[in-house]
């Protein structure tokens, strides 16, 4: 990279006030969200989840075969044979009756019993104090060490389809991702400081670019490639924050990108915090937190059955253990606390009418190259 | 190929055998009388530029052609003068076999049909002599790029009738024997053939459909269109005022753009990009994408500076004025603005890198210092020997056999950071220093580029210096190249060289009088590269008459 300062300072003014960025003589840094998924924490599994009574994708499906009548023995089998296809598969999920009728139990979770999976009973998770007051719900959080609010991962963290430790994503979020990264818009972050080095106010921006993110030859997303900014205030959020030692936060505030199914239909957080480092090697990796909509999860965890484990065991635990904003009429909590680790790598973003309104900063100092066995001199 | 058809051309590796001694028989003597560089061969074997070309021009775009060819191979510097001595393999035969079969399928497929074929059978499942004859001498005056005698056509007619005799299909036959045309050596090879020069008596000259496929391979990578035949029939293109009208109108005409990017693509080495590979872990955004887009980029910009602006030729080598993508642009670290609705294929964007850019100039594009570098590191050795070989024509001899490569390819080595330091260890060996003195100070002054075309200022945390020298001319950096490479004279020489080279099938012998005056009229005409393919077009030494085809003519 060279003259990036220069190059958003000569470009970007009217574009940066136009996206909700003001400062004169600041730097703009653009990103795309390279990795989204749930937060897990996996290190203490055994005494988090001391009954490891769920098990993975057998276990699950020998519940399922019981539960319409069959013995343990002849679950077993079937489940393990892989023979539950066809007529069977579809008579396990259209188990649900509703007004006398048989439906899909992936559409009417609630016409099923739950399953009472296990939650997580352990001390650790990554999160944010959201301001929840039952005690007894906070987790610690290992890099913080600070009491944290987080039942999503309480609800979902002794399923093995979401025992997975970073850079492996939870499986269904990966299926989804992986199916989303090449086909819908991506979201973009841009950070405005006067001095990256130095510790001090920032301001972020973030919204939904027009087109999909590019893959690199490694597989992983590209960096330094160029996208536009989608002009839609639909998905445009600008935060106040704060960087220190190298890390954002922000001022806690409700964020909206609006995703693509079959990955969560919105990423929606009420009262979303975030802490971000800068790594050297140029990339973004961190939390957000903040209450997400437990009907928005559960639709993730239902619509594709199979991806998702015991879906309908997930969405019972979600749906106990959801901790705010009660029903006026049920009582029933419809949002849960959550954590969601992200990654970023550098990108260059514009506006639709052409003006850069932010750079990709890659490090000064490139990789070392590798010698290989050719025989050129 | 139909079944039915093999009694006429059997099998395929029976039709390798009935080719080889074909070839053998026509270019034999060519060959025994001298090199085929030396001397304007007799023929050459369609590239597959010019086969796919050909397709398109005769059947349209529509049709597929799927299947490799035969490798091709570079002879002094251009695949179109190793194409003058290139067989074809058994193996060869059999894939040209399966292309024709493919191709003649489609042609006569219902969906192609009524727009290809000008005329319908009597019945569809009878043979039609009268259609068959109608579409196969046209479409084979096309692929031979001459008429047909009487007894070709009626052997391709009456090849036609049996098959759709025996499969009770009139289309059936006609792809039979449309295949069969496919796999001759008449349209597989581009033959010159003489004639008695009526302007000299006693002498030979080329006909006139070998003069035509002559100029519209040069100038269009195609055969002759329908005008050029015609100019080629009614004698026309003999005369000089013909001549000029038709070299005229084919410089004018779209087709042109086609041609000079199968020239550059030749000269330029861009066959090499078939093979080229990076680390994709530490070259992450050198994508299989980007392959095909950094020649792309080059030729783009060549069309731009050379046909559409009529530039000066060697302005190649600092215009600022480019083409990108949102890949190249990510792999070159710089922002490009593509409103391209999502989902859609990237965009061309036309860029013009800063005035105090290290990039500017094809030098700096992908298609240079990334074809010209190892998997996985850069090498100013590499790129200083191909810019000697392919843009000032000069060559460089291949190392030693039995040199040690250890310390230039070592790039972690604890005390030789950067690649100068590495070759300056390398280079105090007797045996390498001499060949790396007129490489690597090429090259060093590109090492602000990495192997795979990316902008770097260090290498393993040591500052990179890009000091280098060009012929004397010493300067600073990629910039500083380009613009010591813009003035030297070999580089219009040689590009003028290659130009007659490529048109002739023969690299001209040093000091040749014609070559040196289109070299001047080139310059004369401020290094226009449309004007000098208007001269290499119309000069004497495109149709001259080989002494090997005197010999030919008088021995038969």
């Amino acid at each position: 990279m060279r003259k990036v300062t220069a190059l958003c300072k000569g470009a970007s003014f009217a574009a940066l006030a136009a996206a909700g960025i003001a400062p004169a003589h600041a730097e703009t840094r653009g990103y795309v969200i390279s990795w989204f998924g749930t937060a897990t924490y996996v290190k203490d599994f055994k005494s988090s989840c001391p009954q490891n009574k769920n098990g993975g994708g057998a276990e699950w499906m020998i519940r399922d075969l019981m539960s319409i009548g069959y013995s343990k023995a002849e679950a077993t089998k079937l489940a393990e044979g892989g023979e539950v296809s066809g007529p069977l598969r579809d008579k396990l999920s259209m188990r649900a009756v509703v007004n006398g009728k048989n439906v899909s139990i992936y559409n009417y979770p609630d016409a099923v019993p739950d399953p009472d999976i296990e939650t997580v009973s352990g001390k650790f998770a990554y999160g944010f104090d959201l301001g929840g007051k039952n005690e007894a719900h906070k987790f610690i959080d290992p890099e913080t060490g600070e009491k944290v609010d987080n039942q999503l991962w309480r609800a979902i963290g002794c399923t093995a389809s979401f025992r997975a430790e970073p850079p492996a994503m939870p499986f269904p979020e990966e299926v989804s991702w992986n199916a989303m990264v090449e086909t819908s818009p991506g979201f973009a972050i841009m950070i405005t400081a006067e001095d990256f080095s130095k510790d001090g106010k920032v301001s972020i921006t973030l919204n939904r670019v027009t087109q999909h993110l590019e893959r690199d030859a490694a597989g992983n997303i590209m960096s330094s490639a160029s996208y536009a900014l989608d002009p839609s205030p639909k998905s445009h959020n600008v935060l106040e924050g704060e960087l220190k030692n190298g890390v954002i936060t922000i001022t806690p505030k409700d964020i909206y990108l609006q995703a693509e199914m079959p990955f969560y239909p919105e990423i929606a957080l009420r009262n979303a915090h975030m802490r971000m480092k800068l790594k050297p090697d140029g990339q973004l990796e961190g939390y957000w937190g903040g209450y997400f909509s437990r009907e928005r999860f559960s639709y993730m965890i239902t619509s594709r059955p199979g991806h998702g484990g015991d879906s309908i065991g997930i969405y019972h635990a979600v749906k106990k253990m959801a901790d705010a904003s009660p029903d006026p009429q049920t009582g029933q909590n419809e949002e849960i606390s959550s954590t969601w680790r992200i990654e970023a790598v550098p990108a260059y973003l514009s506006t639709l009418d052409g003006k850069i309104v932010a750079n990709a900063v890659l490090p000064a100092h490139p990789p070392a190259q590798v010698a290989s066995a050719d025989s050129t001199k | 190929m139909n079944k039915l058809m093999k009694p006429t051309f059997s099998t395929a590796a029976a039709a390798a055998s009935v080719l080889s001694g074909w070839l053998l028989a026509q270019d034999v003597s060519a060959a025994a009388s001298a090199p085929a560089s030396a001397n304007a061969p007799l023929s050459w074997r369609l590239g597959p530029g010019q086969y796919r070309q050909t397709i398109v021009e005769v059947f349209g775009p529509s049709i597929s052609i799927t299947g490799r060819f035969d490798p091709e191979y570079r002879q002094d510097g251009l695949l179109t003068i190793g194409a003058r001595t290139a067989s074809i393999s058994a193996s060869g035969v059999e894939r040209y076999d399966e292309l024709a079969e493919n191709i003649a399928a489609q042609v006569v497929d219902e969906r192609n049909r009524d727009t290809l074929i000008p005329c319908k059978p009597a019945s569809a499942t009878a043979s039609d002599e009268a259609c068959a004859r109608q579409f196969l001498s046209a479409a084979g005056r096309l692929l031979y790029r001459r008429a047909l005698t009487e007894e070709e056509i009626a052997a391709s007619v009456k090849l036609a009738g049996i098959v759709s005799q025996a499969k009770h299909d009139f289309y059936a036959g006609l792809a039979g024997a449309l295949g069969n045309m496919l796999l001759s050596p008449n349209f597989l090879y581009v033959y010159k053939t003489f004639e008695p020069d009526p302007e000299q008596n006693g002498k030979l000259r080329l006909d006139g459909y070998s003069k035509a496929s002559v100029l519209s391979f040069f100038l269009w990578n195609a055969p002759p269109d329908d005008a050029l035949l015609s100019a080629a029939e009614n004698g026309e293109i003999h005369t000089k005022k013909g001549l000029r009208r038709q070299v005229d109108r084919m410089l004018a005409s779209p087709s042109l753009e086609n041609g000079v990017r199968a020239f550059f693509s030749d000269m330029l080495g861009f066959s090499e990009f078939e093979t080229l590979a990076k680390d994709p872990m530490f070259f992450p955004r050198f994508t299989p994408r980007v392959i095909d887009q950094a020649q792309e980029q080059t030729l783009r910009t060549i069309v731009d500076l050379l046909v559409v602006r009529q530039g000066d030729y060697r302005d190649l080598f600092t215009t600022p004025d480019t083409f990108l993508t949102r890949s190249l642009a990510a792999l070159y670290g710089i922002p490009i603005v593509d409103t391209t609705d999502n989902g859609q294929p990237e965009r061309w964007i036309p860029y013009s890198f800063p005035a105090d850019d290290p990039r500017a100039g094809i030098l700096s594009h992908a298609s240079f210092v990334a074809l010209h570098s190892p998997s996985g590191r850069s090498s100013p050795t590499d790129r200083g020997k191909a810019l000697r070989e392919y843009l000032l024509c000069q060559a460089v001899p291949s190392p030693p056999a039995d040199v040690s490569f250890a310390v230039v390819q070592d790039t972690n080595h604890p005390v030789y950071r950067t690649a100068r330091e590495r070759l300056g260890a390398h280079a105090t060996d007797a045996a390498c220093s001499g060949c790396h003195k007129i490489t690597d100070p090429i090259g060093l002054a590109l090492e602000n580029f990495d192997s795979a075309g990316g902008f770097r200022t260090t290498e393993n945390g040591a500052q990179i210096d890009t000091s280098g020298e060009l012929n004397g001319t010493k300067f600073d950096g990629p910039v500083g190249l380009a613009k010591a490479l813009r003035s030297d004279p070999a580089l219009t020489a040689c590009v003028a060289t290659r130009a007659v080279a490529y048109a002739s099938g023969r690299t001209p012998r040093r000091g040749d009088a014609e070559l040196k005056r289109i070299q001047a009229e080139f310059a004369d005409n401020r290094y226009n590269f449309v004007e000098l393919l208007r001269e290499v077009a119309l000069s004497d030494a495109l149709f001259s008459v080989p002494p090997q085809a005197t010999q030919l003519v008088t021995a038969r």
